[in-house]
């Protein structure tokens, strides 16, 4: 898995390759620092698979930025992860773009 | 606990021990070297005494026989009492004087003169020691000492010393003890008194009756009574020329030598301790990281056993119940992992049934299992809808949820009478429905998951099953489960499964498991693999037969 960050102003991008598992996720959790962005994408256009793990951490990055009055988007996720987020619900809580 | 700090203290009293040792030998070991090498000094300090004092009493004995053969060579009467007269006065013990052959020709001793059958002592011919003063008459030497012993002649202890006459042969002086040191002393006083051995050590000369001749420690006490030195000091005593000779050196400039040694031996060990003890300290640390490693193990094992024990286990659970059967099983993965399953009745004719599957694995998954088991069965057995028991497991899961820690649940209420199933479906995979022979996912749109965010409004399905229609529930442990090349076991060779043939009991719970294990092969099982079957039989008619289905 690998992770590339990307701030534009108050806009943070963070680019996730790779299967989001339970071995991966400690690392992406180290990667999802939002410092003071005020809008955060997380691109997940090359993951193919995230577990529970995973959406323990988008779980988390949301409550973060809905703490913080800010908003984070989903983007380009693709069909089986988006299958994943239909069948627990965090479609209807995430913004997915 | 107790074990591991008493192995420390253990094992600290071990190295204080050994240290102790250690140390305690190194101050044996350069007691012993320091004692050998104060005696080695000793040694080598009284060759060079025993030359210098020998030197200068030769010197000075040299001195007085040459002032004897002053006198004879003046003209000096050579008979015995004039001899005699001649040796008080130079406070000698006797006079000789021999010809060139070595005979004696003059001796203050009437022995060694020539008398009525006897011939004169003869230095050449009469053995011992005594021709060793014929180097004078061949002129080899002008002067010739011997060192102070027992004569060869009559046993007395004397020191002999010759020197030449001008006009062939030589004149000797013989010394007693009390002689040679009366002559040489005045010279010995002040011998030895700037010489040290080893530092702080010396020579001490006395006189035969003990008297301190030179004493390297108090210079000026010569002639007060000498006694042996204590045992501060490690020493020895030589007779040289009659002189009995001291050579000391106190134990504590010896032992100052040591101190350092051991010092620096000690310094040496502390290091070596060190080293051992970082060695000592990275066994006992892999040890105590293995010994955590299997308590963690063992505790993984016991919230294992804790899990599964809290899950009904019993079956059939309701041996008397004819509308319906229910069998659920769980077979957990290498970790511990948060899927359980439960049914429970929660009025006189409702009964509910769930599996459900939390986010993540280990200690805190368990945990967080338990907890949402309890309080969604608390919730229900209090006979709320079963969307309100949603809501509000909810919220009380939400509250101090800092992990984010979530769990997907898929849970029905069937009315045993009628066969009318309510559902709710928190983000959990769909369950498969069997009915007349097919397998098909029992799909509705799913509300979130249990935990995640307050203030959900949970949806609730609905049902209608038909006397012999069965719900399958499981996790994705089973679905998910890879093969060698990765592949997932997936929906589809479950659907397959599933309406295969009609499956009695829990039997199709056993078919299921026999074949994710036959898809995994030799890969080792991913996940906790649940599973749940509820059959709906329908009231059995009053008569006894077999019931009826229910096309409602």
């Amino acid at each position: 898995m690998e992770v590339k960050t990307k701030t534009e102003g108050s806009k943070l991008t963070i680019a996730v390759s790779g299967r989001v598992d339970t071995v991966t996720a400690p690392e992406l959790e180290a990667a999802l620092k939002f410092g003071d962005a005020t809008s955060v994408v997380i691109d997940l256009g090359n993951v193919p698979y995230m577990s529970s793990a995973g959406l323990r951490l988008l779980l988390s990055s949301h409550k973060t930025m809905l703490g913080k009055g800010g908003e984070l988007q989903i983007a380009n996720v693709q069909p089986s992860v988006k299958e994943v987020l239909a069948i627990t619900g965090f479609s209807d809580i995430f913004n997915l773009a | 606990m107790t074990e591991r700090r008493s192995l420390n203290i253990k094992l600290v009293l071990s190295v204080v021990a050994a240290f102790a040792l250690s140390m305690a030998f190194t101050w044996f070991l350069h007691g012993w070297l320091s004692e050998r090498d104060a005696y080695a000094l000793i040694d080598r300090a009284f060759e060079n005494v025993e030359d210098e004092i020998k030197d200068c009493v030769d010197e000075r004995l040299v001195r007085q026989c040459m002032a004897v053969r002053e006198r004879l060579e003046e003209g000096y009467p050579q008979d015995v009492a004039s001899l005699q007269a001649l040796a008080r006065e130079m406070r000698v013990t006797e006079i000789s004087v021999a010809d060139s052959k070595g005979d004696v020709v003059g001796s203050s001793e009437p022995d060694y003169l020539a008398g009525p059958g006897k011939p004169a002592f003869n230095f050449a011919t009469a053995g011992g020691k005594a021709e060793d003063m014929m180097c004078l008459v061949t002129g080899d030497e002008t002067e010739y000492c011997q060192p102070f012993r027992g004569n060869t002649a009559n046993g007395a202890w004397r020191k002999f010393v010759g020197v030449w006459r001008p006009e062939g042969g030589f004149v000797e002086i013989g010394c007693d003890g009390a002689a040679l040191r009366g002559l040489s002393r005045a010279s010995i006083v002040d011998l030895f008194r700037n010489w040290r051995v080893g530092g702080k050590g010396g020579i001490v000369v006395t006189t035969a009756p003990g008297l301190v001749l030179s004493d390297y420690v108090e210079p000026n006490r010569e002639g007060s009574q000498w006694i042996d030195p204590d045992d501060t000091f490690y020493w020895k005593r030589k007779e040289i020329e009659s002189f009995p000779t001291y050579v000391m050196v106190p134990k504590d400039s010896a032992a100052v030598q040591r101190d350092v040694l051991v010092g620096a031996t000690a310094a040496l060990n502390g290091a070596a301790l060190v080293f051992v003890a970082l060695l000592v300290g990275i066994v006992i640390s892999a040890f105590v990281r293995r010994q955590m490693r299997l308590q963690a193990a063992k505790e993984l094992e016991m919230a294992k056993d804790i899990q599964l024990a809290a899950l009904p286990n019993v079956f059939p659970p309701f041996p008397d119940e004819t509308r319906f059967d229910i069998w659920a099983s769980m077979e957990t993965a290498k970790e511990v992992g948060g899927d359980f399953y439960d049914f429970y009745f929660t009025g006189q004719d409702r009964v509910l049934f769930l599996v459900a599957d939390v986010s993540g694995k280990g200690v805190p998954a368990a945990m967080f299992m338990m907890r949402a088991k309890t309080l969604i069965k608390s919730i229900a057995q209090t006979g709320k809808p079963l969307a309100q028991v949603f809501d509000e497991a909810n919220e009380a899961l939400c509250e101090g949820n800092s992990s984010n820690t979530f769990v997907t649940v898929w849970a029905g209420e069937i009315d045993t009478r009628t066969g009318h199933v309510t559902y709710v479906n928190a983000g959990h995979n769909f369950p498969v429905l069997l009915r007349g022979g097919k397998a098909e996912f029992l799909k509705s749109r799913p509300s979130l998951v249990l935990g995640a965010m307050p203030g959900i409004c949970y949806r609730a399905g609905e049902l209608q099953l038909a006397p012999g229609d069965a719900i399958y529930l499981y996790t994705d442990g089973i679905v998910e489960q890879p093969d060698a090349s990765g592949e997932l076991y997936g929906d589809a060779r479950l659907l397959n499964l599933l309406s295969a043939r009609d499956y009695p009991r829990n039997a199709a719970l056993a078919a299921v498991v026999e074949d994710v294990r036959r898809h995994a092969a030799d890969v080792e099982q991913a996940d906790d693999c649940t599973q749940l079957v509820i059959r709906y039989h329908g009231e059995p008619p009053a008569d006894g037969g077999t019931p009826e289905p229910s096309l409602k």
